[in-house]
């Protein structure tokens, strides 16, 4: 086996110096800090859960959804890659032929344990297809019973992406 | 023999021998598709490319004869250069769908890409398309866009199986492997196709889609379906919260029993090993607790001491045998290994696969068990009890009357579970290890452990438990005893390889 190298970013003599960004992430901290020290109304924390947060970003790992292509067909190939990089091997798939000439291959179940995921996106990443995605935003997930934290094919087709993710 | 150089180390080489052949068997590592050591070079993939002091041009391995003072270079910064324009050529209208792909994961491409490849596509224009998943029939699905045209497949229609049902039709990038219009892949050794692609091209119809290779984990165990005793690969998987299961089995290399094949029969034999493993004990035909059900053998073997016979199927192994002729000496029973069911005189051919379907019949002449019918007719007048084991042929014994209780130890569940008196599940070839005798005489160890979730045990345990003893391992029994039978011969020498028996 090979190793593909990438090339990275990060070589220039001002991103090897760092100092230039200690100063500018130390400026938003000390800004912040001035800001709230002048006026404690205007502190941003909120009373949770009356209040909800407002600036969940889509790149926040939340509850999974799977993708769909354009013609609302499910995008997965169930090709395996995101249970085979999962940790906590809380994805379970289960492959079938698909009929309708758009693949070959789609998922007949594609369940996710959330009492068993870490949320750490290694699926997410994994997919070769962008078929499976964390960006719906979703960061608080209850429910009465251990089976409803098992999702399946349905609930997650049915997630769709965070509205007004930035 | 002659001596070579390769990448600065010396080996000694067959003088004459193809370059490839020795490169590979000296672990060299030589990226090829058309190359197969049944199938002989083709020379048509120009993967093997070597560098040849002396020579103007890279050359191809599998079509050059080694001679004395080769020098060889596989690693230099030209010939990897050579490889990956070749690859590269490879795959220029290949269609990477690799999610989609069974081959995923044992792939040559893949392996080659990463190997000598690693460079960014410079296509621009459309890619070339042909069909894909065509059914060609015998389970194999064909994806032309996915082939090298190694022609690996349409050689061994040829020359092994010489049905000739694979061609290359068309020219150019228009040339594609087919069958002809209306005449499927049609014989019994068709999937083997499957193993020989070097890429997913040829695909099974039958493990498709239910694993990713990368998943399995393999055992080394012989093929059970007839006297031949193909060696094996069984590749199984125990997912999260299901049971131990196999997916597929893959012929395994034996020069002496099946060389790189197996037949189709033999290939799909593995559904009935997954089935056998839910077998339950019974009770006159009624589930019934296994610790029960082995209790009351064990009082009924006590109970009819000396009037007990024991009926051996021909494809116990040769310690399970050794097990039940030490269980017959201590009960006073008699042992029979008549049978007429495990023979087909419709399966045999003259390849690999064999009339007699048992897989340990010539175990019954080393350990002289008689299988005669005179000897059973004669052994049964006084007998009350008979145990069959390995075997659910109650039709043999229907006819004495005199035999009151009837009962089966075996791995798969009785087709008239009420005939029997008992019924206690043994665990199924390929959750236990054994050694067997081929047809030719071959003595193998087949080795594979896929795990039980219900609590059945081995036939070797349930005897020794019967026994009291604490011999219930293969190797204690080579120790013990077999050893001296097989003319010294180690266990471990048998695990490594197949080993012909002569005195047979």
């Amino acid at each position: 086996m090979g190793i593909k190298i990438v090339s990275r970013y990060g070589n220039t003599l001002k991103e090897k110096l760092y100092l230039p960004a200690v100063i500018s992430g130390l400026k938003v901290t000390f800004s912040h800090f001035i800001t709230n020290l002048k006026d404690t109304s205007k502190i941003e924390t909120i009373c949770y859960p009356e209040q909800l947060p407002k600036d969940i970003t889509s790149r926040y790992r939340g509850v999974h959804r799977l993708k769909k292509r354009e013609d609302n067909s499910i995008k997965c190939v169930a090709c395996y890659m995101c249970a085979t990089a999962c940790p906590s091997e809380c994805i379970f798939i289960e492959a079938v032929e698909r009929e309708d000439n758009i693949d070959e291959k789609m998922p007949k179940k594609f369940s996710i344990d959330l009492l068993e995921c870490i949320f750490c996106g290694a699926c997410a990443e994994a997919c070769p297809c962008d078929a499976i995605a964390m960006d719906t935003g979703i960061f608080s997930f209850v429910k009465t019973k251990r089976e409803d934290f098992v999702l399946d094919i349905d609930i997650l087709l049915s997630h769709e992406p965070m509205k007004g993710g930035n | 023999m002659a001596t070579i150089t390769v990448d600065d180390r010396e080996i000694k080489v067959n003088d004459g021998a193809l370059l490839i052949e020795e490169l590979l068997a000296h672990g060299v590592k030589i990226p090829h598709f058309c190359y197969h050591p049944t199938l002989g070079k083709d020379g048509n993939c120009r993967m093997c490319m070597v560098e040849i002091e002396g020579k103007k041009r890279p050359q191809i391995a599998c079509d050059t004869p080694v001679s004395d003072g080769m020098i060889i270079r596989t690693k230099s910064n030209g010939i990897q250069k050579v490889k990956r324009q070749i690859l590269e050529m490879q795959l220029v209208n290949h269609p990477v769908d690799c999610p989609v792909c069974d081959q995923a994961g044992e792939c040559s491409l893949q392996n080659y890409y990463m190997d000598v490849g690693l460079y960014e596509s410079r296509l621009n224009t459309p890619k070339t398309h042909a069909r894909k998943h065509v059914d060609i029939g015998s389970n194999v699905v064909l994806d032309q866009e996915r082939c090298v045209l190694c022609t690996r497949c349409v050689r061994f229609t040829k020359e092994i199986t010489k049905t000739k049902e694979l061609g290359v039709l068309n020219r150019t990038d228009k040339s594609v492997i087919s069958i002809f219009p209306g005449r499927p892949l049609f014989n019994p050794y068709a999937m083997n196709v499957v193993d020989l692609c070097p890429v997913g091209a040829l695909t099974s119809k039958d493990f498709r889609f239910h694993k990713r290779v990368w998943f399995l984990k393999s055992y080394e165990a012989t093929c059970n379906g007839c006297s031949k005793g193909c060696s094996l690969h069984v590749d199984h998987h125990k997912d999260k919260y299901k049971s131990d299961s196999i997916f597929r089995y893959r012929p395994r290399f034996n020069d002496n029993v099946n060389g790189y094949f197996i037949c189709d029969t033999g290939r799909l034999s593995y559904k009935k090993e997954n089935d056998n493993r839910d077998s339950f004990a019974q009770i006159k035909g009624k589930q019934s607790k296994y610790k029960d059900v082995k209790d009351r053998l064990c009082s009924l073997l006590k109970k009819y001491h000396g009037e007990i016979l024991l009926l051996l199927s021909p494809s116990l192994s040769l310690e399970e045998m050794l097990k039940i002729k030490k269980l017959a000496s201590v009960y006073d029973a008699k042992i029979s290994g008549y049978d007429t069911c495990e023979y087909d005189s419709n399966f045999g051919d003259d390849y690999l696969k064999c009339n007699d379907l048992s897989s340990n019949r010539r175990g019954f002449n080393l350990l002289q068990i008689d299988e005669k019918i005179e000897s059973l007719n004669k052994f049964s007048k006084n007998i009350k009890l008979a145990v069959l084991f390995g075997r659910d042929d109650i039709e043999t014994i229907e006819n004495y009357e005199n035999i009151e209780t009837k009962i089966s130890i075996n791995a798969s569940m009785p087709k008239k579970p009420k005939l029997y008196d008992l019924y206690l599940p043994m665990m199924t070839h390929t959750s236990k290890e054994g050694s067997f005798i081929n047809i030719d005489g071959f003595l193998q160890f087949s080795n594979s452990h896929v795990e039980y979730t219900l609590e059945t045990q081995a036939l070797l345990e349930i005897i020794s438990d019967f026994l009291n003893d604490d011999i219930s391992t293969c190797e204690e029994i080579w120790k013990v005893k077999l050893k001296k039978i097989v003319n010294n011969i180690e266990l471990e020498t048998v695990k490594k390889k197949s080993i012909k028996m002569s005195n047979l």
